[in-house]
């Protein structure tokens, strides 16, 4: 049971990682600008204080869109085991889930806009605790992926 | 099953007209108050009065229609509940979605010796509210509970000395349940506000000379002063506690029904409160031991049950108060798959270094900003004060690591940890909705690893986690607790040998 999941995400999800990751610190980086200009235009800074605002949010955008998402594609697997769904996921953090299909409800995938513009899709499988994931798996994938959960929690419903 | 169509007991009028006068009243408080306290014209209070006289008047009809609106039965496998004065309304639920009926009896109903029964569904969805009769009468009431095989239980709630009471809660226990029970938050909230209210009396009544003139007669004694009052606060906080406990679970019972299927908890002195859970949804139980609690070695038990549908669970009191030593077998009663005592396994010494870490680098940003303050000019006592911070907050970790252990105990996982009350949870294999191991950059050099459950209660989860495991020990739990368990002797061969 150590050893690593083997599936992997559909390799899209990196573009669209980025590109949310993108989208989600444009507010980041309107508050570093508007920070920074502040601090030039009324606290009388020179403007290489002015500049530390902008530049931080700017890092951090750039961490967000470029390096994380590689990082986070790196270490996403999933499996389909005999009894159960084995996750891995976390850049630092690194988490491994094992939810067995006895305790699953139902699955569902589900995919938004964006996801649905690269064809991709995640798959949402509820316990009596909350929602587990798989995000990002292209949709034939998705579905087929759901359909087989669905299937296992149904022969299993009885452990 | 079917039965005539029943009105509710008639003292659902009044209750049902003073609740209507309640809702009205408090939002009339505030505005009320304050043209009180500003002063009154007779014009004004004339109109008040009539207002009030108007109100009462309309209460009184209000009560008699809806109580004349309101009937129910029991026919055709289903509950029947028509309602409503100007709308009416009518709801079916199904015998079997009726997932509990439970009495409970506030103040208003004790007056009148009714109950208010409340019927719960399970999976009738959040936006159907469940039905609520407001009065019947305890042989209604009875009578209604059989008929909807929600475990009918006769006798006074709290009487409860049938043959499946657990355990109850003695007199000599409740008080000592309150002394220990370390609530001191509401109390401290109920006291801020009171001394609020108190602070704008002084400032009505007290001069400013006066105010100045007190200030300088009690400033050599300041120190004094604050010491006893503080004293004063504490110990008032702390009669509070005993008294919010005394109301809230005086008389507390634990029964059983027959079939041993639910679990019955009654508690209350002037609303009681009785509620039914069934056995088959307890998810986990937690033996909790206070820090006021745990010197003594007593212990309050939770219950996580779960919700079905979208039907909220509880995470509730299963009982208040008793030694530690006797959970196991109160628990056994209860259901001989929570009750578990074994010795816990501790955690590697290298752990304890995380542990005192994790808890004394956040500490170190006290004396950092005092640090900071000192040197822009503020006073060295703050610096001084916040320097043993950290060293408290190591400390402070060095006991949560200490307390930290963990033990299966056949098909049970059994961990227990600190973060202010000592808490072991219970949780059997069988109730976990999956399990997690997670490692973080600092755990991987040390070889550590964190397990953690989850577990359905209410109407999410929660979890039981036990932090900076060593890895082997994790992974034979995560393989442990599967659905399917390496068999239990190959299992305990197993872990010395790796």
């Amino acid at each position: 049971m150590r050893e690593e999941p083997k599936e992997r995400l559909d390799p899209r999800a990196k573009t669209l990682w980025r590109l949310s990751g993108f989208l989600e610190m444009l507010p980041v980086l309107a508050a570093g600008a508007g920070t920074g200009w502040a601090v030039a235009r009324f606290g009388g800074q020179p403007p290489a204080v002015a500049a530390v605002p902008v530049l931080a949010t700017l890092l951090a955008t750039l961490a967000n869109a470029l390096v994380l998402p590689e990082l986070r594609w790196r270490r996403w697997r999933y499996e389909i085991r005999e009894d159960e769904v084995d996750l891995q996921r976390g850049v630092l953090w690194v988490v491994r889930t094992l939810v067995p299909f006895a305790r699953i409800q139902h699955v569902d995938t589900r995919s938004g806009p964006l996801q649905r513009r690269f064809g991709l899709a995640t798959v949402v499988f509820y316990t009596a605790a909350g929602p587990n994931r798989i995000p990002e798996l292209s949709a034939p994938v998705a579905a087929e992926v759901r359909d087989r959960i669905a299937e296992l929690t149904r022969e299993r419903d009885e452990l | 099953m079917s039965s005539e169509p029943r009105r509710l007991h008639p003292a659902a009028m009044v209750i049902e007209g003073i609740r209507a006068v309640r809702r009205w009243a408090s939002a009339a408080a505030i505005p009320g108050l304050a043209a009180l306290l500003g002063g009154l014209s007779w014009w004004a209070l004339a109109l008040l009065l009539a207002g009030a006289v108007l109100l009462a008047a309309g209460t009184v009809l209000w009560g008699f229609l809806s109580w004349r609106a309101t009937v129910y039965r029991v026919e055709g496998g289903a509950f029947h509940l028509r309602s409503g004065v100007l709308q009416k309304k009518e709801r079916t639920i199904p015998l079997e979605h009726v997932q509990s009926v439970d009495a409970v009896q506030g103040v208003l109903q004790r007056l009148f010796g009714v109950v208010e029964v409340r019927i719960e569904t399970a999976g009738g969805g959040s936006s159907e509210p469940d039905a609520s009769l407001a009065a019947l009468s305890r042989r209604a009431a009875d009578e209604l509970r059989r008929e909807l095989g929600g475990g009918g239980r006769g006798g006074e709630p709290g009487e409860g000395g049938g043959a499946g009471t657990v355990r109850r809660l003695s007199t000599r226990e409740l008080l000592v349940a309150g002394a220990t029970s370390g609530q001191i938050g509401p109390a401290a909230a109920l006291i801020g506000a009171a001394s609020q209210f108190f602070d704008d009396l002084y400032d009505r009544l007290l001069s400013e000379e006066a105010a100045r003139g007190l200030l300088e007669a009690l400033a050599p004694h300041a120190f004094a002063a604050a010491a006893l009052l503080l004293l004063a606060v504490g110990l008032l906080a702390w009669l509070l506690a005993i008294a919010g406990t005394v109301l809230a679970y005086a008389g507390f019972t634990l029964s059983r029904s027959p079939d041993g299927r639910n679990i019955h908890i009654s508690r209350g002195l002037l609303s009681r409160y009785e509620a039914t859970i069934p056995v088959a949804r307890i998810q986990a139980v937690r033996v909790v031991e206070g820090v006021l609690r745990q010197p003594f070695g007593l212990a309050s038990l939770r219950v996580e049950s779960a919700g079905y549908g979208r039907d909220e669970g509880v995470s509730t009191t299963l009982f208040p108060m008793l030694p530690r030593g006797e959970a196991a077998r109160l628990l056994a009663a209860v259901d001989p798959r929570l009750a578990a005592d074994p010795p816990l396994a501790p955690l590697p010494r290298r752990a304890l270094r995380r542990y005192a870490l994790r808890s004394a680098l956040p500490a170190l940003a006290a004396p950092l900003a005092a640090a900071g303050a000192w040197s822009a000019g503020a006073g060295a006592g703050w610096l001084l004060a916040a320097l043993p911070l950290p060293a408290l907050a190591a400390l402070y970790g060095a006991l949560r690591y200490r307390d930290a252990g963990w033990a299966l105990a056949g098909d049970r996982l059994v961990a227990r940890s600190r973060l202010v009350a000592r808490t072991t949870t219970i949780a059997p294999r069988r109730r976990l909705q999956s399990r997690s191991l997670l490692r973080s950059p600092l755990q991987r050099r040390a070889g550590l690893a964190t397990f953690r459950a989850r577990i359905a209660s209410g109407g999410g989860g929660t979890g039981v986690e036990v932090v900076d495991l060593d890895l082997r020990s994790a992974w034979d739990l995560m393989a442990a607790l599967g659905p399917r368990p390496p068999s239990p002797a190959s299992g305990r061969r197993r872990v010395p040998s790796r």
